[in-house]
């Protein structure tokens, strides 16, 4: 395998409070302001609209294929069904972004445990999770999470479950190379000389320095979590009693020829929240490498 | 352009000589050759109709393999491998006398052993045990004569010895002792019929040419069939727009069906499956209360709209039914109750029983499931029973199952309240419709058997006389009554009949709207000269 | 380390990853909630209890578990996936008829987005700051940000139905005849929609990386002397800068593998591509669990190939590389 590390490495700490320089960075950055907007936008929309748009997204309230903004009572249209696209949208957004978040988290705890441990510790325990990486990189992601999925039955959980299974190496990867880093420098060095236990050094010494480019990959992580998670449920891999916006996509991708909004809105929400999720993430990576800033 | 039944029925001593399967007008001389494309959603596991039911094997399964008999569309026999036949007077016996001179793809002769040998091979192994479980043994006396000894009159036998029921597959591969259910020939077939296998990529693509030996002379007309197996429908549609595909059979929705009506190219004909009887319903678990209560049913029998779900569901394009038997069958009782929408008697029948509303307005709360992937058929009408049936205090929560093997296995495992499901009747009722009505047929486990548990001995006897009973005139009358009783039990409540349709492109003669349709030898097919 | 010993030592490591991806496929089939047998035996249409053990002695599933592996691992090493569960045929046979289509598909994808991708990348070098850069920056970030089906559905709504001028019946021609000009001509024309909806997402990556590689040459001492030398614009990058950025980008294609084949997966759904993602979808819904199996091992045998190729051409691409790792 190769050895080369995606390009968010270099998260070398600084000794004036990396975070606030890197705020400052970060508001000057317009493109992650907008996506920072953007994203708070696509939330607040996600958790706040069903309060004030009510109602059951599988219910039918009106005639079958409606087109937008012919009906005020279904503003975004309707589907094959008859059922109003908007509330689909809004209930379809939170198991979208949920998944998103939890497979996320679930990347990063793996990842950084395994990659943490290799790096720290080097050597035969290096070489064994290192093996055990390139296998799980040597999968196709997606399909196997559809393995996956097909066998434990399709759920929430599962889903999130198994999209952070299939892409955790990456994270594995960046955490470990950031500890090979890190554990060479004085104050670990200086650390370990007064007897810190190994778990306390990687936990309260390397970890907290290691963390900028880790939350660079975790951010971006979220956007491959979240078009991992539209996929599967495009293809019906998702428990169709939950309502996203992929599964959406799914079930009206058969009518296009007669209505396209069906699946052009929720694809438009897929992307927006991913577009701005990037947006973060390359203002986040801007941030904390102001060198990089031109690349 | 088109001819009424009608018509042809006054035209029926010629159908005699020249039997006809299809009812496009031959205004246009036919042409020998050409292509034919056929556009499906169907995946077929193999092509041997013998050890394998459904529409996926049975369309290219009846090209490649001949049955004795065919049927056009006035569910009249008809010679076809078998050039005549004769039902002794006991009904205990039918006497088949094949074509002379037949042969298989491979050449070899077709044979009274090998129509022994395959009546047999699905008696054993095909789905439908009802079928031929009278059949006590076949004779073959000689080459050219086969007699199928029956245990008791079984009148529903003619049909089972047509279409894709009764493929007759030769003994000499078949029978050379491997699985049947796993023979190779399966997806390699050597047939008997007007077309035989040229290319099988399974899952993609399917490739006949015709049979230069076919024992019709000079059929089949077309040179080629095409089946393209495309998954998705909006591509499928586009296919056919496009002049990419010619052929497009068992397609049920309505959308689709509205657009494609207004194009001057295609022809549209719900024609072809009559024999199919597929039968939209919703089925009652009716070991579960409080659906074993029979008022319960009715209350909600009569609290859907049917004609809502035929007209504006289903855009029109769908029939509505209310019985067992599919209404375009002769064995339909035109007497059965409808349950028309009467919301006020629904919830008054309701509350005779004992389900008084609670204070949120409900009285219980009941599951729904349907096929996943079935859309307005299934889904549709699930969605809308919730919001129906709210207006008769019950409280629906539709659950949707991610595939169909889970959909397949919660059913059959009786973990159910209520779920929409597509029954065929598959031509005669001993066939398609016994299995869900009666009480021996409640096999845990089978989907498609009797999963609502429903228990009527009268039922069971009436049904289990009309399975033998010769006269047709009596056997009719034991439908009737069976009709009667389930139309006051209600173990299922009877929607509507799927629209299927059957789309082609207008150059194309002879498009089959036998009552089994493309189920059927389609070797009459033809190109209009241009 | 020579050539040769080094291929060997690559090729033994592909295998030993392979043999852990076929035990891992085996224990996730057998850990999974219900019995094979029963999902077998409801492929087929439903089943007694006699035919439920007559299957598990056919599948051999009625043995200890280390048997049944020991088994299953020796039926792969005579290339035999098993038979699929719905159809009659063996699995090695489905998966060689749709093995090609999807190299075709990803490889066609491959060869767009990368070719897009370094044009875009330079251009937007030549001004790291100027408008241009900012919308290719914009729209490569666009393109990765749709997923991928939606993105195929929108181009079909658009070049097939709206304005029909490509098809998406599939990869050839039903009505097809003709040479074997004719008939590359015929695939390549059902290729080009889901080759390009394909590379979309991966034309980010490639121009970002050309991009970056090519501001970091473009201020290097010999591209200086090469201007100065009076060579064009053109030369110089092609000659000089674009070589620079040819090794990460040969590192990002084999990364990308993997993902191009998920990718796959998704488009060849919605275009009817009659590859193996279409084949594992349709697996999936019918719980064709050998099939999927054997889909798995192949996905993971053409990503550890890829790998290979992408070290070997790394080698031959910049000698200096010293091959074997760690």
């Amino acid at each position: 395998m190769s050895t080369i590390e995606p390009a968010i490495g270099g998260g070398v700490p600084e000794p004036v409070s990396p975070l606030r320089e890197a705020w400052t960075v970060y508001r000057r950055n317009a493109p992650a302001v907008f996506g920072t907007l953007l994203l708070f936008a696509i939330v607040a929309f996600v958790l706040y609209g069903t309060f004030i748009y009510k109602g059951d997204p599988y219910e039918i309230v009106w005639a079958p294929q409606t087109p937008p903004g012919v009906e005020a009572t279904v503003p975004l249209g309707t589907d094959n069904l008859g059922r109003d696209l908007l509330r689909g949208l809004l209930k379809g957004g939170g198991p979208t972004l949920a998944v998103g978040a939890a497979a996320a988290i679930i990347t990063l705890v793996i990842g950084i445990l395994l990659g943490g441990i290799a790096g720290y510790f080097g050597g035969w325990i290096d070489d064994l999770l290192m093996r055990i990486t390139e296998f799980f990189q040597v999968l196709p992601a997606l399909l196997f999470a559809m393995v996956v999925i097909t066998l434990f039955s399709p759920s929430t959980i599962t889903t999130s479950i198994a999209i952070g299974v299939v892409l955790w190496p990456q994270t594995a990867r960046l955490t470990r190379a950031e500890f090979l880093k890190i554990r060479e420098l004085e104050y670990v060095m200086a650390a370990r000389s007064i007897g810190a236990r190994n778990g306390r050094i990687m936990w309260k010494v390397i970890l907290p320095n290691a963390l900028p480019p880790l939350i660079v990959s975790a951010t971006l992580t979220v956007g491959v979590a979240i078009l991992f998670q539209a996929g599967l449920s495009f293809l019906g891999l998702d428990d169709p009693n939950t309502m996203s916006w992929g599964l959406m996509i799914g079930t009206n991708r058969q009518y296009i020829l007669d209505a396209w909004w069906p699946v052009t809105f929720p694809g438009v929400a897929i992307f927006l929240t991913v577009f701005a999720v990037s947006l973060v993430g390359d203002g986040l990576n801007d941030a904390f490498n102001p060198k990089l800033r031109e690349r | 352009m088109k001819l009424t039944r009608r018509d042809i029925l006054g035209s029926a001593g010629a159908l005699l000589v020249a039997p006809n399967f299809a009812f496009e007008a031959q205004a246009a001389e036919p042409q020998m050759g050409g292509t034919m494309v056929m556009v499906s959603t169907q995946v077929p596991r193999h092509l041997n109709p013998a050890v394998q039911s459904g529409i996926a094997t049975a369309i290219p399964g009846t090209q490649i393999f001949a049955s004795p008999l065919r049927y056009d569309a006035d569910w009249t026999p008809h010679p076809y491998l078998a050039e005549s036949w004769k039902v002794a007077d006991d009904a205990l016996s039918v006497t088949l006398n094949l074509v002379k001179g037949a042969k298989f793809h491979d050449g070899k002769p077709i044979t009274s052993e090998d129509v022994k040998f395959s009546i047999e091979t699905i008696k054993a192994h095909h789905p439908f045990k009802t079928m031929f479980e009278p059949v006590s043994s076949v004779e073959t006396p000689d080459e050219h004569t086969a007699v199928i000894h029956l245990a008791h009159p079984h009148p529903a036998l003619l049909l089972c010895l047509s279409g894709a029921l009764c493929p007759i597959i030769p003994k000499h591969v078949f029978g050379d002792g491997q699985d049947i259910m796993n023979h190779p020939a399966n997806s390699n077939p050597v047939g008997s019929g007007p077309f035989k296998i040229a290319e099988f990529k399974a899952g993609q693509q399917i490739v006949l040419e015709k049979n230069p030996d076919f024992f019709i002379k000079g059929r089949p007309y077309l040179d080629k069939i095409v089946i393209r197996i495309v998954p998705d429908l909006s591509s499928i549609i586009l296919a056919v727009e496009g002049g990419q595909a010619d052929f497009l059979p068992f397609l049920a929705e309505s959308q689709s069906i509205i657009r494609l009506q207004k194009s001057d190219r295609l022809g549209v004909t719900d024609k072809g499956y009559a024999a199919v009887g597929p039968i939209n319903w919703l089925a009652f678990n009716t070991a579960k209360p409080p659906l074993d209560n029979k008022a319960v049913r009715q209350a909600i029998g009569y609290a859907i709209d049917r004609n809502f779900i035929t007209k504006a569901l289903l855009r029109g394009i769908a029939k509505p039914q209310r019985s067992p038997i599919i209404e375009s069958s002769p064995f339909f009782n035109p007497k059965m109750p409808s349950y028309g929408l009467d919301l006020n008697k629904a919830n008054a029948m309701l509350d005779q029983a004992g389900h008084k509303k609670g204070p949120d307005g409900m009285r219980f709360k009941l599951t729904v499931d349907y096929i996943p992937g079935g859309g307005e058929e299934q889904e549709g009408i699930a969605q809308y029973l919730k919001s129906q049936l709210k207006k008769a205090g019950i409280d629906i929560e539709v659950r949707a199952s991610p595939d169909f093997p889970t959909w397949a296995k919660r059913i059959s495992n009786y973990d159910f309240d209520l779920t929409m499901d597509e029954v065929y009747n598959w031509g005669d009722p001993v066939i398609g419709v016994h299995r869900t009505y009666l009480s021996s047929n409640i096999r845990k486990g089978v989907i498609w058997s009797n999963t609502q548990q429903y228990r009527n001995p009268k039922v069971d006897e009436l049904l289990n006389k009309a399975a033998v009973e010769k006269d047709p005139a009596k056997r009719k009358g034991f439908y009737d009554e069976f009709q009667m009783i389930v139309g006051d039990d209600l173990p299922i409540y009877w929607v509507n009949a799927l629209p299927y349709h059957t789309i082609y492109n207008k150059r194309l003669g002879n498009v089959p709207e036998s009552i089994w349709g493309s189920m059927q030898s389609m070797d009459e097919v033809y190109w209009k000269k241009a | 380390m020579g050539l040769t010993a080094y291929i060997v030592r690559r090729l033994i490591y592909g295998i030993i990853l392979l043999a852990g991806v076929l035990v891992l496929n085996f224990f996730l089939i057998h850990a999974a909630p219900g019995d094979p047998a029963e999902t077998i035996a409801g492929a087929m249409g439903g089943a007694t209890a006699e035919m439920l053990s007559g299957i598990r002695a056919a599948y051999g599933l009625d043995k200890p578990l280390l048997t049944q592996l020991a088994i299953y691992l020796g039926h792969v090493a005579h290339g035999d996936l098993g038979m699929s569960y719905y159809f009659n045929q063996p699995v090695i046979s489905l998966i060689a008829a749709r093995v090609g289509p999807t190299i075709l598909l990803v490889f066609a994808a491959q060869l767009i987005a990368i070719t897009v991708g370094v044009v875009m990348g330079v251009l937007a070098a030549r001004k790291p700051s100027g408008p241009l850069s900012a919308v290719i920056t914009v729209l490569s970030t666009v393109g990765y940000a749709a997923p991928v089906f939606w993105t195929g559905i929108m181009l079909i709504i658009l070049f097939a139905s709206i304005i029909p001028i490509f098809p998406v019946d599939g990869m050839t021609s039903a009505r097809f005849s003709g040479g074997f000009v004719a008939h590359v001509v015929d695939v390549l024309y059902h290729l080009a929609l889901p080759a390009f909806t394909l590379a979309i997402i991966f034309l980010a990556q490639y121009s970002r990386l050309s991009r970056a590689s090519m501001i970091d040459v473009l201020g290097a001492d010999y591209v200086r002397t090469a201007r100065a030398k009076g060579l064009s614009e053109t030369k110089v990058v092609f000659r000089h800068a674009l070589r620079n950025a040819v090794l990460p980008i040969i590192t990002v294609a084999g990364i990308q593998f993997g993902n191009l084949i998920s990718g796959a997966l998704l488009v060849e759904s919605v275009f009817n591509w009659p590859g193996m993602g279409r084949l594992a979808f349709d697996s999936v819904l019918r719980r064709d669990y050998p099939t999927l199996l054997g889909i798995l091992f192949f996905a993971a045998l053409m990503v550890v190939i890829a790998n290979l190729l992408t070290d070997l051409s790394y080698r031959f691409a910049d000698p200096r590389i010293r091959t074997g790792g760690r």
